[in-house]
């Protein structure tokens, strides 16, 4: 493994920058998230490696905007055209965490699935380099190991280059092609060395998930719904911070005679989701707005694709402004 | 136990044991020490989940949405932003009156919910009380069937419009720099909305972007004008409560919004605040005579 010190942070991120576009997690107008370095150079933003950004990066592969192709109706033809790949350089994103890396691999899942590789996701997966990050200083949120998410190594369908943190040094080991590359970049800013798996600080919150999809596939039609679904008031927020809601809506933006074909990301939480043209609605209320979120993240992604749609990254347990809380939500259903 | 909260646990128990309503929104603890969070109960049972403590501060009116079709009472716990809200509802034509049975606790003043998440349970004493409540004017009830504790003295009895002031000293290229920077932040969850009392349009046109008035596209300048319009639509009816601020992802000073509305409002049709009588008409839901018109 290459063993880079940690004052040497800002000499890695440029040297990196040289050849890639880096991403960091950094916080700017009171908003920690996924940045370019070079914007965070630009605004001084402090960049922030000490705990999980409220935003997760699931938008470097899936946008919370993305057009997917333009079009011109002129004499009444119509004209599509292909956008041009908002790709120009290879990109690094250091460091996510494995909980973010899970959450990328869930995406894989969905839009890598052999029956549709998704063309736009596709280019930015492969154009960007993970550096996964073993976190050593879980927060009070933090269930990722509960959620099966391996806490020493990262997702390696997914990382590129696990990164250790051994205090007041990273220990960076490339897991794939790329992320040889990327580390032969910073090579020279550290040594060669052995070193041993820092130990896996235990975290607060654990939650049992055996059984749980089995389990839940019964349960469609249990009063635990009337209950659990009270505090919810609809919003976007659990959706949108989750590093793992892939649900997006595709819309036009007309502007005249030429328009874009968008895709935004959506929310089965917004009362609209579901809104049929006719006006009717099969998910006409909260309750079964929240008992779809519960079930597409703990039992249907689990029944097609062996995994479960949370990575206990703990987003949502502190951002949700009700706290619709899905830890208390899984030891319920367990108790039931 | 805090004698308010055993209060709150008695009267819920009273009430659901004789009948009188059919369900109880309250607070119970949540997740973590700084999260206090809505709940409904239905049976005496259930009362010991009630708390009262310094995170009480979801406004609880709203849930009463909810309910308006449903037979019978709920009750619910006011603090003194919590009445205004449910003024907010009736003026509106939310809510009927009596399908409400309100139970009054006057405010001490809720802790940020948001700065004690980055400090630890040891740290509480030292987490400031949220932005609202530290220049509220109404922490007593302004509209209840029964009182919990007795009534306390308001923090402030005019206004702070000190950080309007600030906003209105910028340049216009400051000011624009500025609203720019905190909408970029915006991801367009629609919390503020859900959470405001005054949102309370059955149909919103930003949930229907047929209409062609805002795209589904998040980018800053459809995000300034989802803000723009929503503290508009809210302007002389908004009653300060902050949750649309406390419940923001993003940290986006929104009601810094609305309170340059709530002065200017003042300055143009004099002093009104929103939510604490509901017979005088809301100043930009009627008009009068000699009303300003310079536009005119
Ligand atoms: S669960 Fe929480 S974050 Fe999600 S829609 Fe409901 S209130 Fe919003
Ligand atoms: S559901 Fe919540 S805890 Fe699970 S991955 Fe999404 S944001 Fe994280
Ligand atoms: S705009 Fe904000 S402060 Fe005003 S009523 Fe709505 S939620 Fe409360």
């Amino acid at each position: 493994m290459i063993v880079i010190d940690k004052n040497k942070l800002t000499d890695l991120l440029d040297a990196l920058n040289q050849s890639y576009q880096v991403i960091v997690p950094a916080k700017s107008a009171d908003l920690t998230q996924f940045m370019p370095y070079d914007a965070v150079k630009e605004k001084n933003a402090e960049i922030i490696l000490n705990e999980n950004t409220v935003l997760s990066p699931k938008w470097l592969f899936l946008p919370q905007s993305e057009g997917m192709y333009a079009f011109w109706a002129k004499n009444k033809k119509l004209e599509i055209v292909d956008l041009p790949s908002d790709l120009e350089k290879m990109r690094i994103v250091f460091p996510v965490r494995h909980c973010d890396v899970q959450g990328i691999a869930c995406l894989d899942k969905v839009f890598l699935d052999e029956r549709h590789v998704d063309g736009q996701y596709l280019e930015k997966r492969e154009k960007t380099v993970v550096m996964a990050l073993m976190c050593n200083n879980p927060k009070d949120s933090c269930f990722c190991a509960s959620m099966g998410v391996d806490r020493a190594h990262a997702n390696n369908t997914v990382a590129d280059v696990q990164v250790y943190d051994l205090g007041s040094e990273y220990a960076f080991e490339a897991l794939s092609d790329k992320g040889q590359q990327a580390v032969e970049a910073i090579k020279a800013l550290g040594s060669e060395k052995t070193v041993a798996v820092p130990e896996v600080k235990e975290q607060k919150i654990k939650v049992n998930i055996e059984g749980l999809p089995e389990k839940l596939s019964g349960m469609f039609y249990d009063s635990i719904w009337d209950s659990f679904m009270f505090k919810c008031i609809g919003c976007g927020t659990c959706a949108f911070i989750c590093p793992t809601c892939y649900c997006f809506d595709i819309n036009n933006k007309i502007r005249g005679e030429e328009g874009v074909k968008l895709r935004t990301w959506d929310s089965c939480m917004f009362d609209e989701y579901m809104l049929m043209a006719g006006g009717h609605n099969p998910r006409p209320g909260k309750k079964e707005r929240v008992r779809n979120r519960f079930l597409h993240k703990l039992e249907y992604f689990y029944e097609n694709y062996q995994m479960m749609l949370c990575t206990g990254c703990g987003r949502c347990l502190r951002k949700c402004p009700m706290n619709v809380d899905i830890v208390k939500f899984i030891n319920q259903a367990n108790a039931k | 136990m805090n004698p308010i909260a055993q209060e709150m646990q008695n009267i819920a128990k009273e009430l659901l044991t004789s009948g009188e309503v059919t369900a109880v929104i309250g607070w119970e603890k949540g997740t973590f020490w700084y999260q206090s969070t809505p709940v409904m109960i239905t049976s005496a049972e259930e009362a010991d989940k009630l708390i009262w403590d310094e995170f009480c501060q979801p406004n609880l009116s709203k849930y009463l949405l909810d309910y308006r079709l449903n037979e019978g009472k709920v009750a619910i716990f006011v603090k003194g932003c919590d009445a205004r809200a449910f003024n907010r509802l009736l003026q509106d034509n939310q809510i009927e009156r009596q399908k409400a049975y309100l139970i009054g606790i006057p405010c001490p003043g809720m802790k940020d919910h948001k700065q004690a998440a980055l400090v630890e349970e040891s740290a509480k004493d030292s987490v400031p009380l949220a932005k609202v409540c530290q220049s509220c004017r109404y922490p007593n009830p302004v509209v209840y069937d029964r009182l919990i504790g007795s009534e306390v003295t308001p923090r402030a009895t005019e206004p702070d419009f000190s950080d309007v002031m600030a906003l209105e000293a910028m340049t216009p290229d400051e000011r624009y720099a500025f609203w720019q920077e905190q909408h970029t932040k915006c991801i367009r969850c629609y919390a503020c909305r859900n959470a405001c009392p005054a949102c309370n349009c059955r149909n919103c046109i930003f949930s229907d972007s047929k209409s062609g008035w805002i795209s589904k596209d998040v980018n800053t300048s459809e995000n300034q004008f989802y803000a723009i319009t929503r503290a508009t639509h809210v302007a002389g009816r908004c009653v300060e409560c902050g949750q649309c601020e406390m419940v923001c992802p993003s940290n986006i000073p929104i009601m810094l919004m609305n309170k340059k509305y709530i002065k200017d409002i003042n300055d143009l049709f004099g002093k009104y605040d929103a939510g604490i009588d509901i017979d005088t008409p809301t100043p930009l839901g009627h008009y009068k005579l000699d009303d300003p018109e310079e536009f005119m």
